[in-house]
């Protein structure tokens, strides 16, 4: 018997106590533990053999219980953003570059309820040119044999944005979302989610930092995300398969495929092999790098300074895979560290189902993140 | 094509709501249930690292939550 | 404003019990603690194999013959009886009770083979159908009982019952399986002593619980000795006799179930007892065949 199935045994008896009816004055169970997390990211991209984008964000979370029917979370990330992004499409010349901090610190509170819980947050990031403030409201409800939780959010956030090019200035970016799933408890082990979400937007939504790029000032988002945890028991592994939809008013669809599985080894180990795959179309007024005959790159053919454009490859059409490798190691009742390495790739002619868009070179992008996470 | 899927989605959850018989699963047998990774909770430092980077390098945004906030990633 | 505190010492369940709350005032503490007391009794009444109208007397009474029917907080103790039967590897067994039946613990004579062998027929939770609205057992003389988590059960709904009235110090003491409300009014835990296995006066160590819940299991409930070695009450269910090498074992859990259910699968699986207290989140104070007293963030 090793240490992972005594434990289990102790759990599964505390489990199974706290499922008898009036046992204890609250169902939705309140967190038992705090954890904190410190974490630090490394993200550096490429293109066309030449490096990009490096970021390092070292970070901390903390996540509290507090007087039994409360939990306070809270997190803070400092992204140390340098490198150079291309101006239109994937040129290398002319980039412009840029060396940015951003803060951004996030903050929730929960209250548990007999059978559910509400949640409010609020949302803060800042760089030098760009603010977002954000709130939002959650909640969920159990079914009274607790197999199936109904959960509906909104949120609303409000951005500032002030190119240090002055293309714009003081511009702002407004949207609300709301979303509504459920959750739904299958078997002993399987449990699956839905969950439609709907964003509205207005404001200022050009790159300023992209030449000639000029974007509706509304956006409509809609999103279906479909998520299956299964329980293999013949190794104890779990797959985790996450399938998203994704449609907005700039005429992008992009449909995204993660699996991952999880798989607890001896000694308190845990390997998490994962695989992602997504693809989008490139949004209505995406043009390709085919520049008017008369005025040359980066103009647009036919440009005559109106209408909506972007050459940013971001709304290209384009197919990505991510390969990533995740091993964490539970180093005693306390104390645990994760750490993730993932590689990404990006592609117009791995767009599946459609032409992907022409004349893009392909993004790479390496991950490295680790955490300390520490209970009491 | 969008409101195909829309209404796809609203009949999978109308059907989930009227099936009873599907996820009659008791408190006794929920151990497995319990564990982290069977569960949906995405508030970890990698998973706010993941969803970063990809709203960064990718059109597509969200699904999962509410209220997250915007950047300037370039 | 918290007035003074309130105790009621009763008995019930075959065990001294006692509530102790503080109340804004001596008339609605009076009124909680009668309400806890008679929730106590419900529960007792209900679950008792001394009362022929109980719902237990009942699916004994119609063991191999029909199906009973049963209600939601039944199928619940039943549904936690089999978690605790998966959870303990088969030792934690409602249907052992039969072996009662070979044991007198006031003569100190061991029973013979002939004696058990019929009577281990009729033990086995895999004999015991339970449905979502029924229960039924399968072998004429089957019983079943919930006796190895009843007072647990009790003093756990007893003190959800003032939780939830507002009662924010206080404790439920059934028979020595405590469940705690709250600390003492100037926010101090409670000082709970724990008896010694071997000294009925004596105290093994003091403890100081706030919250959540303690609950014991020991050998010298019920026992006789024969030729020096002890032969308590709590029987393994595979050859029905009584268990060994713990003395008692005290464990502190967030609910009295639980607790009370982790220290009786201790003393269960005996050796092995100190592996399943170890790999659990719990504290725990025990104290083995040689009087050794090992133990955890308990004192």
């Amino acid at each position: 018997m090793t240490i992972n199935k005594e434990s289990g045994m102790a759990a599964s008896i505390l489990s199974a106590a706290l499922m008898l009816p009036g046992v204890q004055a609250h169902a939705e169970a309140p967190p038992t533990n705090g954890v904190i997390s410190v974490g630090y990211l490394d993200y550096r991209d490429s293109q066309s053999g030449l490096d990009r984008i490096n970021v390092h964000a070292p970070s901390v979370s903390i996540m509290a219980p507090v007087a039994g029917v409360w939990s306070v979370s809270g997190s803070l990330v400092k992204d140390d953003v340098s490198g150079a992004s291309p101006r239109y499409h994937t040129a290398v010349s002319g980039a412009s570059h840029m060396n940015d901090e951003r803060k951004a610190g996030d903050v929730s509170l929960t209250r548990y309820l007999d059978r559910g819980s509400v949640t409010v947050g609020a949302a803060y990031s800042t760089e030098h040119d760009y603010v977002s403030r954000a709130l939002s409201l959650q909640g969920s409800y159990e079914s009274e044999d607790h197999n199936r939780t109904w959960t509906a959010g909104i949120g609303h956030s409000d951005d500032k944005i002030d190119p240090v090019n002055h293309i714009v200035t003081n511009e702002r970016k407004r949207s609300t979302n709301f979303l509504l799933g459920v959750t739904q408890v299958l078997t002993a082990n399987d449990v699956a989610q839905l969950t439609l979400g709907y964003d509205d937007g207005n404001g200022y939504f050009s790159d300023p930092y992209k030449s000639f790029d000029n974007r509706p000032r509304t956006r409509y988002e809609t999103t279906l995300l479909a998520r299956w945890n299964h329980h293999v028991a013949a190794t104890d592994g779990t797959t985790r398969l996450t399938y998203r939809y994704y449609h907005d008013s700039f005429g992008v669809r992009g449909h995204t495929l993660g699996a991952e599985y999880v798989q607890p080894l001896s000694d308190g180990w845990t390997l998490t092999p994962e695989v992602r795959l997504y693809t989008q179309s490139a949004a209505s007024f995406y043009y390709d790098p085919v520049y008017d005959s008369k005025l040359g790159a980066p103009f647009p053919p036919g440009y005559n300074g109106t209408g909506y454009m972007s050459a940013d490859q971001r709304l290209s059409g384009f197919g990505a895979v991510t390969l990533g490798l995740k091993a964490s190691k539970q180093i005693d009742k306390l104390w645990s560290v994760d750490a993730k390495v993932s590689a990404y790739q990006q592609r117009g002619s791995w767009r599946l189902f459609h032409q992907g868009s022409p004349g893009l070179d392909a993004l790479r992008a390496q991950t490295v993140q680790i955490a300390i996470n520490r209970q009491w | 094509m969008k409101f195909v899927l829309a209404l796809a989605a609203l009949a999978a959850l109308a059907a989930l709501s009227g099936c009873a018989s599907i996820g009659n699963v008791q408190p006794w047998e929920k151990g497995t249930l319990a564990r982290s990774e069977m569960t949906f909770k995405d508030g970890t430092l990698f998973n706010r690292y993941d969803d970063h980077i990809y709203t960064s390098r990718e059109a597509s945004s969200g699904g999962a939550g509410v209220g997250g906030g915007g950047c300037g990633c370039n | 404003m918290v007035d003074a505190v309130h105790r009621l010492l009763f008995d019930a369940m075959g065990s001294r019990c006692e509530i102790r709350v503080a109340a804004p005032d001596g008339g609605s503490a009076q009124q909680l603690i009668h309400r806890a007391v008679d929730e106590v009794r419900r529960i007792e009444h209900k679950y008792s194999r001394y009362r022929a109208d109980s719902i237990v007397s009942r699916i004994n009474a119609e063991a191999g013959r029909k199906a009973v029917p049963i209600d939601s907080e039944t199928v619940g103790l039943f549904g936690y009886a089999a978690a605790l039967h998966g959870a303990s590897a088969g030792l934690f067994d409602i249907t052992s009770g039969v072996l009662r039946k070979a044991w007198d613990f006031r003569a100190p004579r061991v029973p013979s083979a002939e004696v058990l062998e019929p009577l281990l027929a009729l033990v086995g939770w895999h004999q015991v159908e339970c449905g979502v609205f029924e229960v039924y057992l399968r072998r004429v003389g089957m019983e079943i009982d919930f006796g190895g988590f009843g007072k647990e059960y009790a003093a756990d709904r007893a003190a959800t019952l003032l939780a939830e009235a507002g009662v924010r110090h206080g404790y439920v003491n059934l028979g020595g399986d405590m469940r705690f409300i709250g600390p003492r009014m100037d926010g101090q835990p409670w000082a709970i002593g724990i008896q010694d296995p071997r000294e009925p006066e004596g105290v093994l160590a003091t403890i100081n619980v706030s919250e959540g819940a303690l609950a014991t299991s020991g050998d010298y409930e019920r026992f006789f000795e024969l030729d020096g070695q002890r032969y308590c009450h709590i029987l393994n269910p595979r050859d029905g006799m009584p268990v060994r090498y713990w003395r008692s074992v005290s464990v502190l859990a967030p609910v009295a179930v639980a607790a009370g259910s982790c220290s009786t699968i201790t003393m269960l699986k005996q050796r092995d007892g100190l592996d399943f207290l170890n790999a659990s989140d719990m504290a725990y104070l025990a104290v083995n065949g040689e009087g050794q007293m090992l133990y955890r963030d308990l004192i």
